[in-house]
């Protein structure tokens, strides 16, 4: 039999004004099942909840309804003191008589009969509700880390550091990312590489780390805790252990491409490094423009090798791994500056984006730090650069501020004239975003120490003329229109996503419009995403500069230290569970689970023999939302702590 | 005071946990007023709320019912939200056909921001549900039901039969054919043939057709398990049943590798119960028979009026050649529908009513059903009882409701239910309403594609949501 308690609450005046709380009391007390009911000032208080634990203790409550405030305010109070009192916290109901009652109601008749009615609806639904128990699941202590810029680079050394394996999967030849490329970072002007080739050493030799760089996550299976990732391996046709990265076979080899990592605007080989600094040392062999990789064909590579490191045998590889939580860092993209037509990108070598000046900005670029436009390699001396290239123009998909493009923009400029003395600087921008640390002093510092002429006013378009780019903007402080004779034109191109091949849907997350991996929740969980066990660090999630990248990575690291620090883990037990004896295995519910925690479970006697296939929840993965229970036709699923009976029994005592 | 509650309106407000219970939180924290005839019931999301608790609210007795959950893209879960807006827009497209006044049963999307849209959403729909208030509402009419509709009303529907009646007189063809009974004799022969094959070969363990009733013009179901069997398959216009609806049977399924023998409609819930993993495509090896349609009460059936359909779409083997194809006939079953569509809604109210009061529980329509394949029956379960058993009113009514919106995208349209009800209740036309809705929202239509995700549990981010505030 049901022992039920009710604790009603005056909440001071809140609820008391407007509802006649003793004959709620008087109510509650008269229905079946009700063994004690009693009011309060304060519910909620030290003594209030010192009143719960007592009857719970005293008169032996099988379940307790606090008619008080909204569960989402106070559900946790209440299940924490009757617990503690030893009473299964599932068994704990609140009739939310103050939000959905007396504040929203001013006729004391009419509040009173519906405060006794929703306490009488709660009283049927605990009744039936069954005491649960938390879930625990084991962990691996492991991490993957989806991504080797800086973002998975300073995830891979915190969690190394601290003790845990750590395996780091990039798909291009080396690690460092987009950091990598740039030339000095705002707003300190720290030279890029020299700040990060130390933290990419680090990490290759950490003995916590595994790399995996021209990788590729295949597969992801499992749950928080327990994943099994696929990983594929791709060809280098340089076998990592025996390379020296001596340089021998570039000079040899005669196939001739843009480098992507300079952004096309210097040369490499079909066996190539992408930088010098990059990690690991080790040659690739790009199988797209190798002359003669299948028939082999011309072989001068492996022949000028002298450690034989060379195999053109090489195939794809599958590994698998094991681990606990999932880190994705996969950066971020340009925006395809030839979409902005009317800027010439493309079309006037002397347009270039963002990425391709920091190129020409950096000491080990292709120019060797020197500013030289890519037409005649002159020293440009009249530089226009133009702000938010793409973004915040939702006519091309790019609805967002991309942040970090005003500070680099200033910092371009800022480069530029320290590099060219007697050079012109012009920003053409919408508006200065400068919000951070040193941000809006560095960009003062640049209009009015550096002498950077900005300009508030969109540019139409960019034409050359006589070897120069007019650039045709306006002034929209002035209202005047602007022509500007540049030697060369630097777009501030939007940050968009990178392309993620299906990852989102490998990991079960949610990706935006823009193709964003989503966090769990934009306030108060920026790095964690609705996939338990998987975690969002730097621009993969939304455009970021260094600094944010960096410190969400340390945030995505310690939320796996959390989970890791664990022995087991412990989740919500209103989960999904099946009645094996009338399912008929129809996987209405997997197709619903947003989760993918709907698993085949095959039933076999003692022989071995399949009887029949039902469906399973596993719990660990399990969030509880309830889709596979009306997915389900004949009801074999149902979901606790809302379980058909329970809600069912509120229905009924709704009339 | 039990008096007063029962005076008093009263509307069931189905809630999502995150955003709509928040919602509502909002507006007790802004102390926005709001109409007091509205009880919460929490769920974790709008994806938990099965149609079920809905009809059993109004068989409790509520006025209305409001449900209510986050916004597009807002879910917690991510996407309950959007298959429950594709539920609930088949289950009240269903409702509004059995005639429930759109009003008591209303549907939004409240954010946890959003305490002034709830506020004002519940004063509106309970504005709108005491506008109501003059008019009868009787979830269940008990039975029997003369006297319990008022005289004008009855004579309403005594005129809405007359109409359907007529719509089924003018599309009463009988088989003209003179050379019917030489191609059925034709293609009994070959079909007798292909099952000796088929047995001898091993291939099957069984051939499952049609063997002649005890009465002429009846063909009944046989499991032909030997060759001498064989002899007695027959093939002709009176082979109405589904044999489907054996295949998700557990003592069929231990025979193995069966063939079957289907028509064109039988074929489509083949196909749907493969889609459904009730059977394995290496287990059945398909008879495909060329079909002019079938008979039922001495002439044409109305479902084959409107099928141009010769050939089964998926088959292993072919019985027959497709015969020229006879231009359609009219389509008496979607004329029915657009006659109780534009009907009002207490005429089809009444009519549904009537209708549904002649339901004695047997089950036959749940039994020839291919899709109705569940062991243990939703009517069946107790904890708790979600469909009371016996005739009593209010269980036959959420019987026909719950029968009808399980099989929606689902259902192939071979009508066998209505076929086979001894009190004649219209339960195709329940169906084929559905159907259209479904064709008409999600472009999906039963019985097409194996691969293809039923309609009621996949979504599209972009799915019309006009009836939700």
């Amino acid at each position: 039999m049901a022992r039920i308690g009710v604790f009603v609450c005056h909440c001071g005046e809140n609820i008391a004004r407007t509802v006649d709380v003793a004959r709620v009391t008087e109510e509650a007390r008269s229905l079946s099942g009700v063994v004690y009911a009693c009011d309060y000032r304060y519910v909620c208080s030290d003594p209030g909840q010192k009143l719960i634990r007592n009857a719970i203790r005293e008169k032996g409550l099988t379940g307790i309804v606090v008619a008080a405030c909204s569960p989402l305010m106070h559900e946790t109070t209440f299940r924490r003191a009757s617990a503690a009192a030893g009473l299964n916290p599932y068994r704990v109901e609140m009739a939310n008589i103050r939000e959905h009652c007396s504040w929203v109601h001013q006729d004391r008749e009419a509040a009173t009969a519906k405060a006794s009615e929703v306490i009488r609806i709660l009283v049927e639904k605990v009744k039936r509700a069954r005491p649960l128990q938390p879930i625990r699941v084991p962990i691996t202590r492991r991490a993957l880390l989806i991504g080797g810029g800086i973002a998975g680079i300073q995830a891979a050394v915190d969690l190394a550091n601290s003790g845990y394996k750590v395996t780091l999967v990039e798909r291009t030849p080396t690690i460092g990312g987009n950091m990598a490329r740039l030339s000095e970072t705002f707003p300190t002007l720290d030279c890029s590489q020299c700040i990060l080739t130390p933290r990419m050493v680090e990490v290759s030799r950490h003995p916590n780390v595994e790399l995996l760089t021209y990788s590729e996550v295949e597969e992801v299976t499992g749950y928080v805790g327990n994943f099994k990732v696929k990983i594929l391996r791709k060809p280098r046709y340089v076998r990592e252990d025996l390379c020296t990265a001596c340089n021998d076979c570039v000079p040899v080899c005669p196939v001739s491409v843009p480098n992507e990592f300079d952004r096309g605007l210097s040369w490499r080989k079909a066996i190539y490094i992408p930088f010098p600094q990059a990690v690991p040392a080790v040659y690739t062999l790009d199988e797209k423009t190798c002359l003669g990789l299948n028939p082999l064909a011309c072989e001068k590579c492996a022949q000028a090798c002298l450690p034989k490191a060379i195999d053109f045998d090489q195939k794809p590889q599958i590994i698998e791994r094991d681990v606990g939580s999932i880190i994705v860092a996969t950066g971020y993209e340009l925006f395809p500056a030839e979409q902005a037509r009317e800027y010439g990108w493309g079309v006037h070598a002397d347009v270039v984006d963002g990425l391709e000046f920091e190129r020409m900005l950096s000491a080990s670029g292709p120019t060797n730090g020197e500013v030289r436009r890519p037409s005649d390699k002159r020293v440009p001396k009249n530089v226009v650069f133009i702000q938010c290239v793409g973004s915040r123009d939702p006519a091309r998909g790019v609805p967002y501020c991309s942040k970090i493009c005003c500070m680099y923009t200033a910092k371009h400029a800022l480069l530029y004239k320290h590099k060219v003395h007697d050079g012109n600087a012009t920003v053409f921008y919408m508006d200065i975003r400068a919000g951070g640390k040193g941000f809006e002093e560095f960009v003062q510092r640049v209009m009015e120490e550096e002498r950077v002429l900005y300009i508030r006013g969109r540019v139409s378009r960019v034409i050359p003329l006589n070897g120069k780019m007019l650039v045709q903007g306006v002034d929209t402080l002035s209202n005047q229109k602007v022509e500007i004779r540049a030697d060369l034109v630097v777009l501030a191109t939007a940050m968009i996503s990178s392309p993620q091949n299906g990852l989102a849907s490998k990991l079960r997350i949610v990706a935006d419009e823009q193709g964003f991996f989503k966090e769990a929740h934009p306030k108060l969980r920026p790095v964690e995403t609705l996939t338990s066990g998987v975690f969002l660090a730097g621009a993969a999630q939304a455009p970021k500069d260094i600094l944010e990248t960096v410190a969400q990575a340390s945030g995505a690291a310690s939320k796996t230290l959390e989970l890791f620090s664990q022995g087991e883990i412990e989740r919500e037990p209103t989960v999904a569970h099946v009645n094996e004896a009338t399912c008929v295995a129809c996987f209405d519910c997997r197709r619903v689970c947003p989760f993918g925690a709907i698993e085949a479970k095959e039933i076999r006697d003692k022989q071995g023999r399949l009887i029949r296939t039902v469906a399973c929840v596993n719990e660990a993965v399990c969030s509880g939302c309830g889709a596979c229970t009306v997915a389900c036709r004949n009801h074999s699923m149902d979901l606790l702590g809302y379980s058909d009976e329970e809600i069912f029994s509120e229905v009924l005592a709704l009339a | 005071m039990k008096e007063q509650t029962e005076q008093k309106t009263k509307i069931a407000a189905f809630v999502c946990n995150w955003c709509s219970y928040a919602g509502a939180d909002a507006a007790g924290t802004s102390r926005l007023q709001y109409d007091d005839s509205v009880w919460i019931v929490r769920f974790p999301c709008t994806g938990r709320i099965d149609p079920l608790f809905i009809i059993k609210a109004f068989e409790q007795g509520v006025d209305g019912v409001l449900v209510s959950g986050c916004h597009p893209g807002d879910c917690h879960y991510a996407t309950g939200n959007l298959f429950a807006r594709r539920r609930f827009t088949i289950f009240r497209t269903l409702m509004l056909f059995l005639g429930l006044d759109e009003r008591r049963l209303q549907f939004s999307w409240v954010s946890a921001a959003e305490g002034a849209k709830w506020a004002s959403v519940v004063n509106t729909v309970a504005g709108a549900v005491k506008e109501l208030n003059g008019e009868p509402f009787t979830w269940a009419i008990p039975m029997p039901l003369r006297g319990a509709i008022g005289a004008s009303d009855g004579e309403a529907v005594q005129t809405l039969r007359e109409n359907i009646k007529a719509i089924e007189q003018t599309h009463r063809f009988t088989f003209g054919d003179q050379m019917i009974e030489t191609r059925e004799a034709a293609m009994t022969e070959e079909l007798r043939l292909r099952a000796k094959q088929l047995l001898e070969a091993g291939e099957v363990n069984a051939v499952l057709g049609y063997a002649n009733g005890t009465l002429p013009r009846t063909a009944i179901p046989l499991f032909a398990l030997s060759l001498e069997a064989t002899d007695q398959l027959v093939w002709n216009r009176h082979c109405r049943t589904n044999l489907a609806v054996y295949l998700a049977r557990p003592l069929v399924r231990k025979l193995g590798k069966l063939a079957v023998v289907v028509k064109p409609c039988d074929a489509k819930a083949v196909l749907g119960l493969l889609q459904e993993h009730q059977v394995q495509r290496e287990n059945v090896h398909l008879i495909g028979m060329a079909c002019t349609g079938v008979e039922e009460r001495g002439a044409i059936a109305p479902k084959c009026l409107s099928c141009t359909q010769r050939m089964p779409d998926l088959f292993d083997t072919k019985i027959g050649t497709a015969q020229e194809q006879p231009a359609t006939r009219g389509n008496p079953i979607d004329e029915t529908v657009r006659l109780l569509d534009n009907a009002s809604p207490q005429e089809r109210w009444n009519f549904w009513q009537e209708e549904f009061s002649r339901c004695i529980r047997c089950y036959a329509c749940r039994a020839v059903c291919p899709f109705c394949y569940c062991e243990t029956c939703i009517t069946d379960k107790h904890r708790p009882q979600w469909i009371t058993p016996s005739a009593r009113s209010e269980g036959t009514m959420a019987w026909n409701i719950v029968r009808a919106a399980h099989l929606a995208g689902r259902c192939v349209g071979c009508n066998e239910c209505a076929r086979v009800c001894p009190a004649n209740i219209r339960l195709d036309l329940l169906n084929r309403k559905i159907a259209l809705e479904i064709k008409n929202e999600f472009d999906y239509e039963a019985g097409q594609s194996v691969e293809s995700a039923p309609p009621l549990v996949a979504y599209r981010p972009d799915d019309s949501q006009e009836f939700i505030r």
